[in-house]
């Protein structure tokens, strides 16, 4: 045997001393106490922000001795210690994203960017005869069973909302204003915390609409200037449409609609019986299908964007409680749903209204 | 030192047959294996890191819901679990220590000792996912707790059983590494000239320690 052997590698490997390991082995149980201990105190933020610190006190003390960095090579401290590092970036990057953003929101093609059938207007930004007719119709499909066919904020829903739907002839109270711009920007995200619902499954050149529509129902309002266009997406200077076309969703919408675990259920695939009222069929195909599949068994409604892409989509018509009577299915219809992308029909007539009843009760298999 | 039995069989086979090895001798054989380790210690951090990053976001997001949910987890049993490993990380470097001057009979001792505790840590856990089961604090889908009525609260249960489970499957690990150094040290391959695979295995389990350490403040503590 060489020299080598004689020589033991302890002799260049610093050996912790007895006492040491027993020292910094008492040191964490006591750190483990005060962070418990801590725990029980209500310090408000700084509670996390001391049970980290106390956490990472304990694991550079567990670093250093146990697993004898402090005397180890320089490098093998560099080695692990920038795992740590790009510990942070990778945490510091994704929560700057996530937490300063601004507007959290999921944007997905969830609506046609051309309405059906109809053709792009060119600036859609400019009131025209044809665009506020455009957004007369589509006022008193989905907006006056809360603000009233007037747009006094007297629809027939608006008694049971607080806050209060907004009269559009008055000039105050408005929260983003009542410039087309800014109307806009109301359609686009809704109000939070009001029954004011995003309409983002309209198509842009709708929401412009009624935009000017609504403007119309009061007294003259300000002329947009190219600053609020800008802030809307439009950039006048290029003197074409540059309109933002993903429209959003909220995150949490996002994230309630992607984990809503009745969303396993599925129904079975029906074939149609001939019981089924034609007129209800016709609604639901042309109104209702695109969303909620054939058979009522759900369908995509949108995708989220990112890595693997996710979708969204509605769950079964059958487990919803809406549809076990009349009324209550009505309501929903005509309304739609404030903040859940599902749009109100109300220029359906009584008669399509029953016969969609129906045939949606057929679809989900109940007599 | 007085070592008491310093076992002189304790040669490396690697570095032994020193024209077989690429390393100049056992000293740079072992700094070699320390390094591999740190590096692989690196991708466990990263590993533990995703989750930690995904804890932190959704913390962020729901703080609300952190702070109601995480008050159904056990401080008195998650604390226990901290204490335990803490002490199992005591005995380890004990161990080590041991067989460094060559006190095989000590080593052995302290790692039995790492291996009760292990399986302390293992009782207590069982006993705890188990109450979960029964409260139906079960991750995302199978969420079926009626008292906890916050609508993120699946998402916490999610991380919690993703992240300690994960922790868990690495106390298995060191154990069943742990089990294996007994085995070698009663066969006496270890000693003062040769302890790579102890040193090594040591900082494994410190590492187990170390998730924790952060785990149970995150988890049970501040929520
Ligand atoms: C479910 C009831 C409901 C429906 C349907 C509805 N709104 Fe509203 N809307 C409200 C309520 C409530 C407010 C007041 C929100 C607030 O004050 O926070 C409001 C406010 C507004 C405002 C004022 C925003 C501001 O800045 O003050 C505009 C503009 C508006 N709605 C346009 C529309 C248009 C256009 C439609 C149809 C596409 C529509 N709303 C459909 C309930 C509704
Ligand atoms: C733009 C897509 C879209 C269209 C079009 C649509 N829905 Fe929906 N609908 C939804 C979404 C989103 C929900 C939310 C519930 C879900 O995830 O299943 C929903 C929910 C419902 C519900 C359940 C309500 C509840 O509270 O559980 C009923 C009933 C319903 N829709 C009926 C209809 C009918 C009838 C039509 C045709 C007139 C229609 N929907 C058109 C998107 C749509």
């Amino acid at each position: 045997m060489d020299t080598k052997e004689t020589e033991p590698a302890a002799r260049h490997h610093h050996i912790l001393p007895t006492f040491t390991t027993v020292l910094v082995g008492l040191s964490l149980l006591v750190l483990t106490g005060v962070t418990i201990l801590l725990g029980g105190v209500e310090l408000g933020r700084l509670n996390f922000a001391v049970a980290v610190l106390i956490a990472s006190v304990k694991a550079l003390l567990v670093a250093l001795f146990f697993m004898n960095l402090l005397y180890d090579r320089r490098e093998n401290s560099v080695i692990f210690g920038a795992s740590f590092l790009f510990l942070a970036i990778f945490f510091v990057l994704t929560a700057t994203d996530l937490f300063f953003r601004g507007d959290v929101a999921v944007k997905g093609p969830i609506s046609a960017p051309v309405p059906a059938g109809g053709k792009r207007v060119a600036k859609p930004w400019l009131a025209t005869e044809a665009l506020v007719g455009r957004g007369r119709e589509l006022f008193s499909q989905q907006c006056v069973t809360c603000h009233g066919p007037e747009g006094k904020g007297n629809g027939p829903a608006a008694a049971s909302l607080t806050p209060r739907p907004r009269d559009f002839t008055a000039t105050v109270g408005w929260k983003n204003g009542r410039k087309p711009s800014q109307i806009l920007k109301t359609l686009n995200e809704g109000i939070p915390g009001s029954a004011m619902a995003a309409y983002t499954t309209l198509p842009p050149d709708d929401r412009w609409a009624l935009a000017h529509f609504v403007v119309s129902l009061g007294p003259a309002a300000e002329k947009d200037s190219p600053e609020d266009l800008l802030k809307v997406g439009v950039d006048v200077a290029k003197g074409e449409a540059v309109i933002r076309e993903a429209p959003s969703i909220p995150i949490e919408l996002a994230m309630r609609r992607l984990t809503r675990p009745e969303l396993k259920a599925r129904t079975k695939a029906r074939t149609p019986s001939p019981t089924q009222t034609p007129e209800g069929a016709r609604v639901y195909q042309a109104r209702c299908e695109r969303c909620h599949g054939p058979e009522g068994e759900g369908a995509i409604v949108g995708a989220l964007g990112g890595v693997p892409r996710m979708l969204l989509r509605t769950g079964p018509l059958s487990i919803s409680k809406a549809i076990e009577n009349e009324s209550a299915f009505s309501e929903v219809v005509v309304r739609g749903l404030t903040g859940e992308l599902m749009p109100g029909a109300a220029d359906l007539s009584e008669r399509e209204l029953r016969g969609l009843y129906r045939h949606v009760q057929e679809l989900s298999g109940r007599p | 030192m007085m070592s008491a039995d310093v076992s002189d069989r304790a040669v490396t086979a690697a570095a032994s047959h020193e024209h077989e090895s690429p390393f100049a001798g056992p000293d740079e054989a072992f700094e070699a294996a320390k390094q591999g380790m740190w590096i692989f210690l690196v991708t466990e951090v990263l590993m533990f890191g995703g989750l930690f990053v995904a804890y932190g976001i959704f913390r962020g997001l729901h703080a609300d819901m952190f702070q109601e949910a995480h008050r159904y987890l056990a401080v008195s049993l998650g604390g226990t679990n901290t204490v335990v490993l803490i002490l199992s990380s005591l005995t380890m470097a004990l161990g080590v220590g041991a067989t460094q001057r060559g006190q095989r009979d000590r080593a052995l001792l302290f790692f039995g000792l790492t291996l009760l505790l292990a399986s302390c840590f293992l009782l207590v856990k069982y006993f705890e996912y188990s109450h979960k089961f029964h409260e139906g604090l079960l991750p995302g889908g199978y969420f079926r707790n009626e008292h906890l009525k916050h609508p993120k609260a699946p998402l916490f249960f999610s991380l919690y059983f993703v992240m300690t489970g994960l922790h868990l499957v690495h106390v298995l690990v060191g154990m069943g590494l742990i089990a294996w150094l007994l085995k070698r040290t009663v066969a006496r391959q270890f000693g003062p000239h040769y302890y790579t695979p102890v040193e090594l295995v040591g900082f494994y389990w410190h590492f187990v320690d170390m998730v924790w350490i952060y785990l149970f403040p995150l988890l049970y503590l501040v929520g």
